[in-house]
């Protein structure tokens, strides 16, 4: 096994892009802009109001994902186009070991990216707390709520790179990553509305009711997955309450999203000729 | 033990066969040139060692495992430059090394590596600014990484200046008398016959020549090559080729400058200055060269000489049209006059 060297090398490369930097920058960028737009200087800082109405929908749940998709899929394609892989693939690694090496390593930088672009304006505001010019920024729900942010973006790397491994040119790999971003952030409400709205008939004779299956649409979506879960962490109701078993189907279906889409790309990505 | 092993080989793509029916014994310890013209199958031969590509049909067989189903096992003991290769842009060749030496589960310093290899002085900048040539050393030092049992260098030259070229030469050498077994391709024989124990010469996919370089040349043999000063021979010097190329035995007549370049049978060499004079050209100088080896490369990969018996049949047809001289090829002729 070989994985971890691969995954190392991968996460040093792409730390040392320049859109990583760019990227802890935007991060940082508009999480102030957010704070300060939301909860002005002089009223009580807000900090689940902030997370759950400003930076989740309009940050974690449409950008994340979309960098997870830009991170993830040139993975193995990239490699494979410009002939580095053939530099990693004279050395005794598998091709088990360079999709999942890669899932590793951009996983772990997108998830730094998130956590520096967070961090940087909470310690801002933190500082502004402990000064006394905003009221109870709750540093817990704020940290939190980052690595459910991270969450979602490594099972955007991981979807992304399984595409990556199973295309054999960069183009099919963006294609991909991209049909897979559009469908999951932006189309995900109309497509499963209008199936559930034209399915209504052929549901009703089914043992479930439209609710369980609106449930398991939501649940499936790792975008809405997260969202559920993040939310519930920050009404205090995370792995309790009523919405338990919701909870649970949405962190199986993460792990599902993380590892089945390498998987596959691994199945093709085995039987190519390189 | 033998080091690599392939029987009745054939890969295609699609429907193009890059590799057709390839047999191939490597033995341990050996240096093994594989030669043959861009195109001609050789970096697929060693994609397939190193289980890059799939063979359609046949077994490969690499230190005694296969390559299919053994390749992470193959590729411990490998030590592998490749060809077409590019480097990780933002990583510095040190990186680089130690990324393999990691990968290998090595102890090697990657400082010495770079050392050996002419690199330590550039080892910190990021591998993106290298030159083609220091590319090529860097994946040289991956490729030593581990000491590795079995060499597999796809043009290991190219990109490289001449002392670089003499470098890589040296290092593979070295490698060798410390009991590596070392494949490499090119399609520069210069670079092979220092080095080589043996070279094999691939040609659209299939191994025409498979001998040690003196092998080769007494195969392809019974040639000796003239070089000719002709002097004040202007307008003349086309005389002089038709002159010589109408002498029995000769097969082929270049010009080049004020000298033509004769490849004969042994012993048609006074017929030929006997025809020059004969022709009033005037014989400045004249020396035989033993065939070198680009001409014995040519021999096997374009011309007819490792195909056995129908190659005989068609050297003796082109001989017979040469001598009467009212062939196609004599107009190829004169088009190698004029260049």
């Amino acid at each position: 096994m070989t994985l971890g060297a691969i995954a190392e090398k991968d996460f040093q490369d792409a730390v040392r892009s320049r859109g990583m930097i760019a990227l802890v920058a935007l991060f940082s960028v508009l999480v102030s802009v957010f704070a300060y737009v939301f909860s002005p200087p002089g009223e009580q800082f807000a900090t689940e109001f902030l997370l759950s109405v400003a930076v989740g929908p309009f940050l974690v749940t449409t950008l994340v994902p979309l960098v997870g998709v830009v991170v993830g899929y040139n993975a193995v394609s990239g490699e494979r186009e410009s002939g580095s892989l053939k530099l990693l693939l004279s050395l005794p690694h598998s091709r088990a070991d360079v999709v999942f090496g890669k899932v590793v390593g951009r996983g772990g930088a997108l998830a730094l990216a998130v956590f520096a672009g967070f961090l940087l304006p909470a310690a801002v505001l933190l500082a502004l707390s402990q000064l006394g010019y905003i009221q109870a920024f709750n540093v817990g729900s704020y940290l939190g709520y980052t690595v459910f942010a991270a969450v979602l973006g490594v099972v955007f790397v991981a979807i992304a790179v399984g595409f990556s491994a199973a295309a054999e040119t960069q183009r099919q790999a963006l294609i991909g990553g991209v049909a897979i971003y559009v469908l999951f952030v932006l189309l995900w409400g109309a497509v499963t509305g209008q199936f559930l709205g034209a399915a209504s008939g052929l549901i009703d004779p089914l043992p479930v009711s439209q609710r369980q299956i609106s449930v398991f649409l939501q649940v499936a979506n790792p975008t809405t997955g997260v969202e559920l879960l993040s939310n519930a962490f920050l009404g205090n109701q995370l792995l309790s309450g009523e919405g338990v078993n919701q909870q649970i189907s949405a962190i199986s279906m993460l792990v599902f999203w993380t590892i089945a889409p390498p998987l596959v790309g691994l199945w093709k990505f085995d039987t190519d000729d390189l | 033990m033998t080091a690599i092993e392939l029987r009745g080989v054939r890969k295609e793509f699609g429907d193009v066969t890059a590799v057709s029916d390839l047999d191939l014994t490597v033995q341990e310890g050996e240096v093994y040139g594989f030669l043959g013209p861009n195109g001609a199958g050789k970096s697929t031969t060693i994609d397939m060692l190193l289980d890059l590509v799939r063979p359609t049909a046949g077994t490969v067989r690499v230190l005694g495992r296969d390559a299919t189903g053994d390749g992470v096992a193959i590729r411990q003991r490998t030590g592998v430059l490749p060809d077409g290769f590019s480097v990780y842009n933002r990583l510095s060749g040190r990186k680089h090394v130690e990324f393999a030496v990691r990968s290998k589960e090595a102890d090697d310093d990657p400082d010495a590596l770079l050392e050996r290899v002419g690199l330590l002085d550039d080892a910190d900048r990021k591998a993106g600014g290298y030159s083609k040539g220091m590319r090529q050393r860097l994946a040289l030092a991956m490729a030593l990484v581990g000491d590795p049992d079995l060499l597999v260098l796809d043009e290991p030259s190219s990109g490289l200046d001449p002392a670089g070229a003499k470098e890589m030469r040296e290092i593979v050498q070295t490698e060798a008398d410390r009991g590596a077994t070392v494949f490499f391709s090119s399609h520069i024989l210069e670079q092979v016959d220092a080095v080589c124990d043996r070279v094999g010469i691939l040609r659209n996919g299939e191994l025409v020549a498979e001998d040690s370089v003196e092998g080769l040349r007494e195969a392809v043999g019974g040639e000796e090559t003239l070089e000719i000063a002709v002097g004040g021979a202007d307008g003349g010097i086309g005389a002089a080729v038709e002159a010589v190329r109408a002498v029995e035995g000769v097969s082929r007549v270049d010009r080049d400058g004020d000298a033509l370049v004769v490849s004969c049978a042994d012993g048609a060499k006074t017929r030929v200055i006997a025809a020059l004079e004969d022709a009033g050209v005037a014989v400045d100088d004249f020396h035989t060269r033993e065939a070198s080896l680009e001409d014995l490369f040519l021999a096997y990969t374009e011309g007819d000489a490792a195909e056995g018996d129908t190659a005989k049949g068609n050297a003796t047809k082109a001989d017979a049209a040469e001598s009467d001289g009212t062939t196609p090829d004599a107009a190829d002729a004169d088009e190698e006059v004029a260049e």
